[in-house]
């Protein structure tokens, strides 16, 4: 059941995203997702760079060198 | 949106397909030798997400601001849908104690990375991803 879930969910990801790039279509791309959130600041401070950077970074650690 | 005031640098003659697609291939395969739990993992990641991660706050190879979005903010709410899929099972998953009949999506992916061809090719696909998001 898990592992129909996360197929689930992997579809949803490529549905969205395929829906992001048709023509015309106002939903965003992921990588326009991640531009916005990369330019959320706090005080002058990168807040949503530093977030999303760092987040990645451990996405690699945690699934490659863990 | 509004477009904000960042000193973008002049484009550097090293930031190219030609050049960085090779680059991360050799990383990805020198990256796919160490097992995972190892030091030389762990070390690898640590530099290799440590410079990522400095040249992204540094701006070295930042692009100049793209073209107004064509989006809406509502619309972006459908990314919330697999985001939440995700979230919801990965956390149950996560306080069943990640068992056989329950497993997170990392302990799925665990057998698939044991082989050095497959961590190479999800070291190449973090790479090529995470130097999207340091060129943003």
């Amino acid at each position: 059941m898990a592992i129909g879930g996360f197929v689930l969910a992997m579809g949803l990801f490529v549905a969205v995203e395929w829906a992001a790039r048709r023509e015309g279509s106002r939903i965003p791309t992921i990588g326009d997702v991640c531009g916005a959130v990369m330019r959320a600041e706090v005080a002058r401070v990168p807040v949503g760079r530093i977030v999303l950077l760092v987040f990645w970074w451990w996405i690699g650690w945690h699934f490659l060198a863990r | 949106m509004v477009e904000e005031d960042v000193a973008v640098p002049p484009p550097r003659s090293w930031d190219r397909p030609a050049v960085t697609v090779p680059v991360f291939a050799a990383l990805a395969a020198v990256g796919g030798q160490f097992p995972g739990f190892t030091h030389q993992a762990n070390l690898f990641i640590l530099a290799v997400g440590g410079v990522f991660v400095w040249a992204g706050l540094a701006g070295w190879v930042r692009q100049p601001a793209r073209p107004p979005v064509r989006w809406r903010a509502p619309a972006a709410w459908w990314w919330l849908l697999p985001v939440a899929v995700f979230g919801v099972l990965e956390s149950a998953t996560f306080l069943l104690g990640s068992s056989d009949d329950y497993p997170t999506f990392s302990r799925l992916a665990d057998p698939l990375l044991e082989r050095e061809v497959v961590r190479s090719v999800g070291y190449f696909s973090w790479l090529t991803a995470f130097w999207g998001l340091v060129r943003r």
